[in-house]
Formats: C-alpha cells, sequence, structure tokens
C-alpha cells in the first residue's frame, strides 16, 4: 500500500521527465546529426581538393622540390590525375613522350618568390630536348625587360660535362640568367619539361635520373 | 532511434566524408570551367589549323605553355567526315599531339618518327573509312597514315620547340604551311 502511494507519482514523474528529454534529446540527435554532416562536408572537400592540387603517393613523383603527375594526359589516368588535368588548363603530352616536373619551393622547403635570387643546378638530361621556365603561381609567363621566359637545351650555356646552372633573379646575372620580375613580391613556379626522354621503363614511361633533376638554391633576398 | 556512441558518430562522419570525396573528384572534371577545351573554343572555328602567337605575359592561351615552343592547334569535328592534316615538318624535335575534349592524349606523332619531314595523315572515327572517302594516299606512301579518335571531337596540337633563334622563322613559316580541313571538300 505504501509502496503503491510512492510508486504511482513517481512513475507519472517519470513519464512526465522521458517526454520532454525525448522531444530534447531529438533535437539533440538531429544537431548532431547536422555537425556530422558539415564535418564531413569539410573533410571530404578538403582531402579531395588536396590530392586534386597537391598530389599524393598515387599520382605523383616527387624528387626534392619536384613533383611529377606520372600518368598525366593518359587516357588511362586515375580520377585524381583527370581532375587535376581539367583544374589546371593544360593539354600536357603523356608521360611515354614528355616529362613535366613542377617546383614550387627551394630545396630546403620554403616557397619561390620574386623576392629571392636563386641558384639552379641541374644534370645533363638525357633526352631529346628540354626547357626549364618560370611563372607566377597563376601560370603566367613573368615579364621582364630581356623577354627572357626560360632556358632550352639549346640555349643554356652548360658545362663540358652537360651540367648547367641558372640563376633565378630579378637583376641581371652572369651565365644563365632567369629574370623572376621586378614590382611587387609573387610567389614563382618552375617547370622542366622533358621531351622524348631516351630511358624508359618497360611501360614506355621516360626516366630521369634523380639526382639530374636541378637543385635549386636560395642565395639570397631583399 | 538514438546514436549515443561517440564511435558511431565518429564513423558516419568517416563513410559521410568518403561519399563526398569520391563524389568531388569525380564531378570535378566536368564543372571545371576553364579547362583546355574552354579556353581553345573561342579562338576559332573547327577543322582550320589555327596559330598561338608567340607567347609574352599576358596573352597565354593556356596556363605553364612552354615560352620556347610554338604552337599551331586544329580542333577537329568528325561528324561531317574525317579530317585532314598536312604540312612539312622540319625538324624532328615537333609533337603532333592528339587530345580528347576531356585532354586525354590519346596518340602522339613525334617528328622523328615522320618520313621525309612530310606530315599528311587523317583523323578518323572508330567507324569512318578512309577508303571510302576517296582520297589518294600521298605519292611515295604504301597507305596513308589514319588516327582513329575515340571521340567524334578532339584537338590536335603541333608544338615546335625552338632550337636556336636562326631556326625560329624557318618554325613558324612551317607551323603557318599546316593545313587541317575536312578529308571531302
Amino acid at each position: 500500500m505504501l509502496d503503491k502511494f510512492i510508486a504511482s507519482p513517481s512513475a507519472s514523474h517519470v513519464t512526465f521527465r522521458s517526454a520532454s528529454t525525448g522531444a530534447l534529446s531529438s533535437m539533440r540527435t538531429l544537431l548532431q546529426l547536422i555537425a556530422v554532416f558539415a564535418v564531413a562536408l569539410l573533410l571530404g572537400i578538403s582531402s579531395a581538393r588536396y590530392m586534386i592540387e597537391h598530389g599524393s603517393p598515387l599520382t605523383t613523383k616527387r624528387v626534392g622540390p619536384w613533383a611529377s603527375w606520372v600518368s598525366e594526359g593518359n587516357p588511362n589516368s586515375d580520377p585524381y590525375t583527370k581532375a587535376h588535368l581539367a583544374r589546371s588548363g593544360r593539354l600536357p603530352l603523356t608521360s611515354t613522350t614528355a616529362r613535366y616536373f613542377t617546383a614550387n619551393t627551394d630545396s630546403e622547403g620554403d616557397t619561390l618568390t620574386s623576392d629571392c635570387e636563386y641558384s639552379i643546378e641541374g644534370g645533363a638530361l638525357n633526352a631529346r630536348w628540354w626547357s626549364l621556365a618560370v611563372y607566377d603561381e597563376h601560370g603566367s609567363l613573368v615579364e621582364n625587360p630581356s623577354q627572357r621566359y626560360s632556358f632550352n637545351s639549346e640555349e643554356a650555356v652548360s658545362h663540358s660535362d652537360g651540367s648547367y646552372r641558372i640563376s633565378l633573379a630579378s637583376n641581371a646575372r652572369p651565365e644563365n640568367w632567369l629574370p623572376s620580375g621586378t614590382g611587387p613580391e609573387r610567389n614563382l613556379v618552375l617547370m622542366l619539361r622533358v621531351y622524348s626522354p631516351r630511358e624508359v621503363d618497360s611501360s614506355g614511361i621516360g626516366q630521369i635520373a634523380d639526382d639530374r633533376l636541378p637543385k635549386i638554391e636560395r642565395k639570397s633576398c631583399n | 532511434m538514438q546514436l549515443r556512441s561517440p564511435l558511431l558518430y565518429f564513423l558516419l562522419c568517416l563513410v559521410l566524408a568518403g561519399l563526398i570525396h569520391i563524389v568531388a573528384v569525380l564531378a570535378l572534371p566536368g564543372l571545371a570551367p576553364k579547362n583546355a577545351w574552354a579556353r581553345l573554343v573561342p579562338l576559332g572555328p573547327t577543322n582550320t589549323m589555327i596559330q598561338i602567337p608567340p607567347l609574352g605575359p599576358g596573352n597565354e592561351v593556356m596556363p605553364m605553355m612552354a615560352p620556347d615552343v610554338r604552337y599551331a592547334f586544329c580542333r577537329f569535328d568528325l561528324a561531317q567526315g574525317p579530317v585532314r592534316l598536312k604540312g612539312s615538318v622540319p625538324n624532328d624535335l615537333w609533337m603532333i599531339a592528339f587530345y580528347t575534349p576531356e585532354g586525354d592524349n590519346f596518340y602522339t606523332v613525334p617528328g622523328a618518327d615522320i618520313k621525309s619531314a612530310q606530315l599528311d595523315l587523317v583523323i578518323a572515327t572508330g567507324e569512318q573509312t578512309v577508303a571510302e572517302a576517296g582520297v589518294d594516299a600521298p605519292e611515295g606512301a604504301d597507305e596513308l597514315f589514319v588516327i582513329k579518335s575515340p571521340m567524334s571531337e578532339g584537338v590536335a596540337i603541333v608544338r615546335a620547340p625552338l632550337s636556336g633563334p636562326s631556326r625560329t622563322a624557318r618554325a613558324e613559316d612551317a607551323l603557318k604551311a599546316t593545313i587541317c580541313s575536312k578529308l571531302k571538300s
């Protein structure tokens, strides 16, 4: 009797509470689901963006500051490479015909900028033709009075062993001077294109030995 | 239904993120508004060789083009039949590369492979037969060189890497003389 008396109000109290917490908790669940979706959206988009812009070991080969999208332009390339290509707005040759290497940092990993002077030293490349060009971060050529935007294998002054040194600087330098432009500071991108490499692997992809890719050494900064 | 466990939320988040990642990567090529094809279309009509002027800051057609390569291109449209590409190749460094509108480089003819420096080839779809188009094979060739395009549209790009200032004018003249036209015309 006493038990019943105590039990019944507490039972109704429990029912009342569970109804209110039920509404609250479903509200909370909804908010949590929205938060989960927002985080998933952020994670999904940013990871896709990173793998498309920066690349990953699946798609790109990295040697020091140089990156090369190995199956760029190949009809059988993976979705990341296809997305990268569409975004880049370029029409590259496949790696069985030419290899492209880009660098936006020096060999130490610091961003290339027009405020600094760099020495680019590379070994002889076993290929029919190569060219090293400098661009701004949008892929445009850098304005300069001598209208020099690149050095290729026919033009660059090279040493007897085929190695060469290019100075990337705002002001004129001896030997091979690649102007990085004057005016406000800008970030720079270097591209080395190698046409018809003579060494190929079993699938016909042109091979450039790692030690032949140029070292990019920062000399001084403004 | 209540998801109380933080682990469940975490797993749900991961699965969703993975799905969004995959959708984003697959959708991007179709969504990129300024892919190479979109940049080439405004420059001129199809089945015509179009010269890209020497590059300088601000007049690039595509990002990161080679400043020491001269380019000419032909957007081919095979809906009305095969397209012929003709010209001379004064330097075996030249590359004649064929792309789909998505940028797949489905075929490349290196200049070094072109006999007696005369470029003469036909682009056709898989269903088109060049013999029916009634074209004569060029003199000295056993048969006309036919490139099968996986799509009815695409672009052929001729790259002439410059090998010194003295040879630049010759390369430019040869590029200008390159012809892209419909087989039956």
